[in-house]
């Protein structure tokens, strides 16, 4: 097992820069999730450290060796693939041996790898089979054999659960979960999907554009986002986020409502700041049907008019307009509520962000 | 009384049937009628003078014909493995260059746009031992002094028509190959190079069995092709000199028009046909394995 680190890793096609210096160190048996919109460079900075793609400016270490021209049968890690990518004309058990064939190691060795990795996964009963003759999902699970087969230092999986649907999705979700438990490897993860990420991986790191935007743990990331841009990005439904600027303890809106300014906020702030305020579906709800975090005082209400429900059964979504907008609130314990109908909607201010509305940074002072 | 009325599939297919059997089957039937008989051209009444199996008898003790059946073997094998592994790395060339690949997959097809009667001439020129570039160059680059017979001695003549015909129709196994190699999925090669593959091992157990299926539909073309070599062999050596090139279908050619044994000649040609039906056998079932192989959908 190993750490990883990059350091000012930059990506440059022609003169199109993709990657913009990114610096970033896993842990010895981290869990790391690289997570962002398509076209941010979080596959790139994958195939980057995979040694699939030449690196144009910076270092990648694996351990405390550089690796960077090092051909990616030198580095001693293992990729799984969005599309699988599984040797065609293999079956699954020379599928799943092929590194260690390729190593000269013994049949005898060979065979007993690859039937740990076939329990570990559930693939005993398909070893002879070829991937054509397999489901996605068993075939996803046969490209995660091959990369647990080989004992790698460090394990890369570029969105390996985007090609499922998804019920498969969760599942296999849950299933690389308690791969980790298991193996207990050092994993870089790439995906779009913030969910994966969150349920996943010990730490998140948020891409965009080439930069990362912030790397914490699902936690920070989701309680303290660093720029709107995380905050918008992170949590389902996401974050409710309008500008505003401050005056006299007040947050004031275009159209003029307004909301007291959240007291943690009270001393980043000057009057007269342009603001984005952002407040989670979770603590925006109709009054009585949500709970507060914080002190019950820093409950603000007002009423509004419902706009639309989306009710998912235990919860419903309610949107209602504020401030010219719809915002989105979680109704626990739901009653049927109907478009047009006025209603108390609670605003725990105590879990509100503002960031700077110009640089997009958060204003929270650690 | 009322004619017998035809029923409407025979009615529609009589016409198809009629047009087969006049251009197909009863040519066949014919050649197969004469290979039993001692049929020559310049004895037209020869046509009915039954035999039975004294040419197919004649045949198995013919030592000329069994020399041009393993000299057309012989040719096939070399032609064949040789166009393969041109063809390869022509494919592999050309898949690499990022810009102008249209370009070089239009080059890479020129020679296949001349006629072999054409192809023949031009080799048959470049290889004459006094004017031909060959020498020439042999000569200008001092490798040698002697007018090397290039056209004359047997083995000589063997390659010299092994490179027409492989220069000929490489761009055959190219195109296909090629055709492979851009269909063929990328992150496999991807998993080969991470899963610590060299680049040759990379080929040999990914790339290679992904075109192999591609490579044998070139070699069951090709096979089929070099089966029944006649133009380019006919215009270099035409089977000479003394029959030291002579392949089954000039030996055919010759005892058919040259000497008008055109009852034995049929013979022969039954016979030539059953290569030509053994080699495409091999190679559909060699790419029947290899298509189930890689899994393919086609």
């Amino acid at each position: 097992m190993a750490t990883v680190s990059l350091t000012k890793l930059v990506k440059r096609y022609g003169n199109l820069e993709i990657v913009h210096g990114i610096d970033l160190e896993v842990a010895d048996r981290e869990f790391v999730a690289l997570v962002g919109p398509s076209g941010c460079g979080k596959s790139t900075t994958l195939r980057m450290i995979a040694g699939l793609e030449e690196i144009s400016g910076g270092e990648i270490r694996i351990g405390d060796r550089l690796v960077n021209n090092l051909p990616p049968r030198s580095r001693n890690i293992a990729m799984v693939f969005q599309s699988y990518a599984l040797y065609p004309h293999m079956t699954v058990k020379e599928n799943m041996g092929f590194s260690l064939k390729i190593a000269g190691r013994s049949a005898a060795e060979i065979e007993k790898r690859v039937a740990e990795a076939a329990a570990i996964l559930g693939l005993e009963p398909l070893l002879e089979r070829r991937p054509s003759q397999l489901s996605g999902g068993q075939r996803q699970r046969v490209a995660m054999g091959r990369a647990i087969v080989r004992d790698p230092d460090v394990f890369l999986f570029d969105e390996p659960l985007s090609n499922l649907d998804a019920k498969l999705r969760t599942q296999m979700r849950t299933e690389i979960k308690k791969l980790h438990a298991k193996v207990n490897a050092t994993v870089i993860y790439v995906t779009h999907d913030q969910v994966e990420a969150m349920t996943l991986s010990d730490r998140i790191v948020i891409m965009r554009d080439g930069h990362i935007e912030q790397a914490g743990t699902p936690d920070e990331v989701f309680k303290r986002p660093a720029t709107r841009y995380v905050a918008g990005f992170i949590g389902s439904p996401p974050m409710n986020l309008t500008d505003a600027t401050v005056d006299d303890g007040k947050l004031v809106f275009a159209n003029g409502s307004m909301l007291p300014l959240p007291t943690q906020f009270r001393n980043s702030v000057t009057a007269g700041a342009k603001v984005t305020l952002g407040l989670r579906p979770d603590d925006f709800y109709p009054s009585g049907h949500g709970l507060h975090s914080g002190e019950e005082s820093a409950v603000h209400s007002d009423t509004l008019t419902v706009s639309l429900t989306e009710p998912l059964g235990n919860e419903t979504l309610v949107f209602s307009a504020f401030d010219g907008r719809d915002w989105v609130g979680r109704m626990l314990n739901p009653k049927r509520l109907k478009g047009g109908e006025r209603i108390r909607m609670s605003f725990d201010m105590s879990q509100a962000h503002l960031f700077d509305s110009a640089t997009g940074k958060t204003l929270r002072v650690e | 009384m009322k004619a017998p009325r035809l029923s409407a599939p025979v009615l529609l297919l009589t016409p198809a049937v009629i047009v087969l059997a006049a251009v197909v089957l009863v040519p066949l039937a014919l050649s197969l009628y004469s290979s039993f008989t001692s049929f020559r051209l310049t004895r037209p009444a020869s046509f009915f003078n039954v035999i039975w199996f004294d040419n197919y008898l004649s045949i198995l003790t013919n030592w000329d014909f069994w020399v041009a059946f393993g000299r057309t073997v012989l040719l096939l094998t070399v032609a064949l493995n040789l166009e393969m592994l041109l063809g390869l790395g022509l494919a592999m060339l050309v898949e690499r260059a990022t810009r102008g690949q249209r370009v070089l997959r239009t080059l890479m097809m020129f020679p296949m746009m001349f006629s072999p009667i054409l192809v023949g001439f031009q080799f048959k020129f470049m290889f004459n031992d006094n004017v031909g570039v060959v020498n020439n160059a042999l000569q200008s680059l001092g490798l040698t002094d002697a007018a090397i017979p290039w056209l004359i001695d047997g083995t000589l003549a063997f390659i010299a028509i092994s490179i027409a015909e492989i220069w000929s129709s490489t761009s055959v196994f190219a195109i296909l190959i090629l055709a492979g190699l851009l269909a063929m999925p990328k992150e496999p090669i991807e998993a080969a190079r991470v899963d610590g593959c060299t680049p040759w091992q990379t080929f040999r157990y990914v790339t290679w069995p992904f075109v192999m299926p591609f490579a044998y539909i070139a070699m069951t073309i090709r096979s089929l092709d070099v089966a029944r070599a006649y133009d380019i062999v006919k215009i270099m050596t035409d089977g000479g000199p003394a029959g030291r090139t002579e392949l089954l279908w000039t030996l055919v050619g010759r005892t058919a028009y040259g000497d008008a044994r055109m009852g034995m000649a049929n013979a022969m040609a039954y016979v030539s046909i059953l290569l030509s039906i053994a080699f495409t056998y091999y190679f559909f079932r060699k790419l029947a394995a290899a298509r189930t192989q890689i899994g393919a959908e086609w």
